[in-house]
């Protein structure tokens, strides 16, 4: 047992990957993936598949428990891509049996359907290799050798990635979790800016004949002091401005113009430099939605 | 002759080429260009029947041409000037349908919805359906950025004069 503990050091110390993004995600499958999860890492021998395990007991990561998983002996080799999330407490040893002995159900049940090779030697000389905070993937029957696992591994990290930085960008989506409500918040988004657009390009074309461009050339320098940064990449940043830097003699115009657009505002007070162009993008979300709506039908 | 060479190449470049915010660069671009279009269009236009469709389509132009580097802007102009008829980027009342479906409909395969959904956002984004899912997950936050600063570009020009 001490063997193994220390190797599960070492391969703890090896592989510390953590994606609790996996988790959020992969919310509900967690019980019967663990059983699934069980019985491949006991069949399995050289097709390791990586797996994802939810641990919904207590979602804490930094608990140790140690389940003696019925492992083959081949599992240094393996290791590097088998991938096993369990907890550890040390001396929990009925519990330990109790899993063990649903596991050796459920492989007698899956063995026959399982593919590659079988090597079920020993259930006892099951060396642990049950270690926290790996970047789970699901095992999907079938999935055929480690690079593929991986590559798909790699694919959703960066999917995730993209997927955040989205969230920073995109209001209201801190508190949807899940692709597809993000996803939905997204496509949301999209469309009422698009909308927007749309709505305001028809005011200007009504308003064409009367537009006296003179005044735009101010605008344009007023614009000028009150962006953030827009990355050339993915953005994480907010529309947050501050105009306090630059006075100008037509931002009290624009503040009511601004202010009439956006209705919640946190800028609250009349102050005109700094309120004026604290653009807050969940404000200003809420209102192009209510704004859109309202004045698009007073133009009609 | 050397120096005065050198301090020249020095001068060329300049310190801190970035300095200026790319949120600024583009609403600069943007209104440079709009505002003289849509003069143009004033002075030039007779009936006003064409009127709110050139005026999308000077945004929509203004918009792409702002916003070169990124891969979404060329298949708008693509799109603009490939047709005659200006493009419209949306129209309100699918999207609204698309809205009240989508909030209806649970149940059937998660991987399937995300699906749906990605294309859907696909569609969104002009050229989106060219693009893989993780390339159009990057041009998407570029795209929400610019329309932002659009929308905040067409508002201040339009507050301005009423």
């Amino acid at each position: 047992m001490d063997l193994s503990v220390l190797e599960r050091v070492k391969w703890l110390q090896q592989q510390q990957m953590v994606s609790p993004e996996f988790f959020e995600i992969l919310g509900s499958d967690g019980r019967e993936e663990l059983k699934r999860v069980e019985s491949y890492l006991g069949n399995n021998n050289d097709e390791w598949q990586s797996f994802r395990h939810y641990e919904t007991i207590d979602g804490c990561i930094s608990r140790t428990s140690s389940f003696q998983m019925e492992q083959v002996k081949n599992n240094e080799e393996n290791r590097a891509t088998a991938l096993q999330h369990k907890r550890k407490t040390e001396g929990k040893t009925e519990k330990i049996e109790n899993k063990k002995n649903k596991k050796i159900k459920t492989e007698d049940e899956t063995e026959s359907s399982m593919k590659g090779k079988s090597n079920m030697s020993n259930s006892e000389t099951s060396s642990e290799i049950q270690k926290r905070d790996y970047i789970h993937v699901r095992a999907r029957r079938g999935e055929a050798t480690d690079r593929h696992s991986l590559a798909e591994r790699a694919r959703r990290e960066k999917l995730s990635k993209k997927m955040k930085c989205l969230q920073d960008i995109v209001p209201g989506c801190n508190k949807v979790t899940g692709k597809a409500g993000m996803l939905d918040e997204i496509i949301n988004y999209v469309q009422s800016l698009q909308q927007q657009v749309e709505f305001l390009s028809m005011k200007l074309s009504v308003l064409n004949p009367e537009l006296d461009y003179h005044i735009n050339e101010l605008s344009t320098k007023q614009f000028q002091a009150c962006f953030t940064d827009l990355p050339e990449a993915v953005s994480k940043q907010s529309m947050m401005v501050d105009a306090s830097s630059f006075p100008l003699q037509h931002q009290e115009s624009l503040d009511y113009s601004v202010i009439n657009s956006i209705q919640t505002t946190t800028l609250g007070s009349k102050d005109q430099t700094s309120s004026g162009w604290e653009i807050h993008s969940q404000s200003l979300y809420n209102n192009l939605r209510t704004d859109s709506d309202s004045s698009f039908f007073s133009l009609k | 002759m050397e120096r005065q060479i050198i301090n020249k190449k020095k001068r060329v470049f300049s310190v801190e080429p970035n300095k200026i915010p790319p949120s600024e660069v583009f609403t600069r671009k943007y209104t440079r260009l709009l505002v003289p279009a849509l003069k143009k269009l004033n002075m030039n236009k007779n009936s006003s029947q064409a009127n709110q469709l050139t005026v999308k389509h000077e945004v929509d132009m203004a918009l792409a041409l702002s916003a070169q580097e990124f891969a979404w802007s060329r298949f708008l102009l693509q799109k603009l000037s490939s047709s005659n008829n200006p493009t419209t980027t949306t129209s309100s009342s699918s999207n609204g349908i698309r809205i009240q479906k989508r909030s209806g409909k649970e149940g059937g395969d998660e991987d399937g919805e995300i699906e749906e959904k990605m294309r859907e956002l696909q569609k969104l984004l002009p050229g989106g359906e060219e693009m893989n899912v993780e390339e159009m997950l990057g041009e998407i936050g570029n795209y929400i950025k610019c329309l932002e600063l659009q929308t905040i570009a067409l508002k201040s020009i339009v507050e301005d004069t009423t």
